[in-house]
């Protein structure tokens, strides 16, 4: 039952989204998140739309699949908007009975609501166009210039290249495990989620222990071939900068300073 | 720390980081999202263990988020809480009933201040931070601890050298 887990949520392809260097994705996914704080009236949202609709174009990810990840999100963003509605005072619009809807109330829960789907769908793209081992390749790259601040890139890279490594072998090993269990009796689906969490035990001391004894196996792998850290090791796949990035690089800075234009000229202010 | 111990350390992190994830994704319904508790939180007991722990539990929330539905900022925020708790239970190691508690504190604010102010959740983010405080409790505490004393058993798999 385990097994039928899909990994990540890493859409395959070879768009012009899918080639840009792990770096500059990143990058980009945080201006865009630091953008969508910036913006402060339904303005700013339709410029962030319009730009994440070509972001999505250029990633010639389905719209389908895009959607079938908020659809996982869909109670929040329900949530959110929800309680904005209804916790915000200012002028009724709406009152029946203790429900009171206000106009400034609507206005919140529109705004963050949209918020939150371009947050939403705007950061995941970044992992639906980016397989995982790439991003932990940008991610020790980004991180190497706190390497003399005492940061661990080249480690914590490892680390995640490992864990990426180990995750189908564990899964495998948890399912395993967990048929085990149960046909000794154990029950690992009913009852409150206390009863639940209290019931994992069995499961996690093997499995614990299993997966000490396969780090213990590959630690003793990695000494015999004379493992030695980051120090002069090279990679596989280089990281380099290509015009393509450039371009992204150069597209981001044009949004920014559209978000940044639109707040200047926006004469609405609301203070969310 | 000798290269041999060095190496075992930071395998010891990825293993642990690679579990934190495997449960993650396998109790994914309730790992992610406002009122969630996660099973693999169980293992922030495991800084009483070791110290890898701290840059496991780190990568392994990092990873694990990098799969979830709530984007670049979960990434972030998710994984410095993480990163503080562990740092926060390897402190108190001294103290085996207070291990679970940084994990509690450190989700509650960071993570119950991201659903408040990113993700605009209302109505207050004291109300936020005692939701994901409360499944932390769950996990930590229900499962953590009883686990924690269960480990001590076997405390020898956590060697070294």
């Amino acid at each position: 039952m385990i097994r039928d887990i899909t990994l990540g949520q890493y859409y395959p392809g070879d768009s012009w989204a899918h080639r840009l260097d792990p770096r500059v994705k990143i990058a980009v996914t945080f201006v865009y998140i630091l953008a969508l704080f910036l913006i402060r009236d339904f303005g700013g949202h339709a410029v962030a739309a319009a730009a994440l609709g070509v972001a999505v174009a250029v990633s010639r990810v389905p719209p389908k699949f895009i959607l079938r990840g908020l659809k996982a999100v869909f109670i929040i963003i329900l949530f959110t908007f929800t309680l904005n509605m209804l916790m915000t005072k200012g002028e009724p619009l709406i009152k029946a009975g203790f429900i009171v809807v206000t106009k400034e109330g609507l206005y919140n829960a529109v705004f963050m609501g949209l918020r939150l789907v371009l947050l939403i769908v705007g950061s995941s793209l970044l992992t639906l166009t980016t397989k995982p081992v790439r991003l932990t390749d940008g991610i020790e790259s980004l991180l190497k210039p706190f390497r003399r601040f005492g940061v661990p890139a080249h480690e914590l890279a490892m680390m995640m290249t490992i864990a990426l490594r180990f995750i189908p072998t564990l899964l495998e090993e948890t399912d395993k495990i967990m048929k085990a269990q149960m046909a000794r009796g154990a029950d690992f689906e009913s009852g409150s989620i206390l009863r639940r969490a209290k019931n994992m035990t069995p499961l996690l001391v093997p499995l614990f222990i299993g997966a000490f004894r396969i780090a213990q196996d590959l630690a003793m792998a990695m000494e015999a071939r004379c493992y030695r850290g980051g120090e002069g090791r090279t990679s596989l796949h280089e990281l380099r900068l290509r015009k393509q990035d450039a371009a992204a690089i150069f597209l981001t800075a044009v949004f920014l300073s559209f978000i940044l234009l639109e707040r200047w000229l926006s004469p609405l202010w609301f203070d969310i | 720390m000798t290269n041999m111990r060095k190496t075992r350390f930071w395998v010891q992190a990825a293993i642990i980081a690679a579990v934190y994830a495997v449960l993650t994704v396998a109790f994914a319904p309730i790992s992610y999202g406002p009122i969630q508790v996660r099973i693999s939180e169980a293992l922030t007991i495991l800084p009483f263990f070791t110290p890898a722990a701290v840059p496991g539990l780190f990568v392994g929330c990092l990873t694990s988020n990098l799969l979830s539905p709530y984007g670049a900022l979960d990434i972030v925020c998710g994984s410095l809480a993480s990163l503080l708790a562990a740092g926060g239970s390897y402190a108190l190691r001294g103290a085996p009933a207070l291990v679970p508690l940084p994990p509690v504190a450190a989700n509650a604010l960071i993570i119950g201040a991201m659903l408040r102010f990113a993700y605009g959740v209302e109505p207050s983010f004291w109300i936020c931070a005692l939701w994901v405080g409360a499944g932390e409790v769950a996990a930590c505490y229900v499962l953590g601890y009883p686990l924690m004393l269960y480990m001590r058993r076997h405390k020898d798999i956590f060697r070294l050298d």
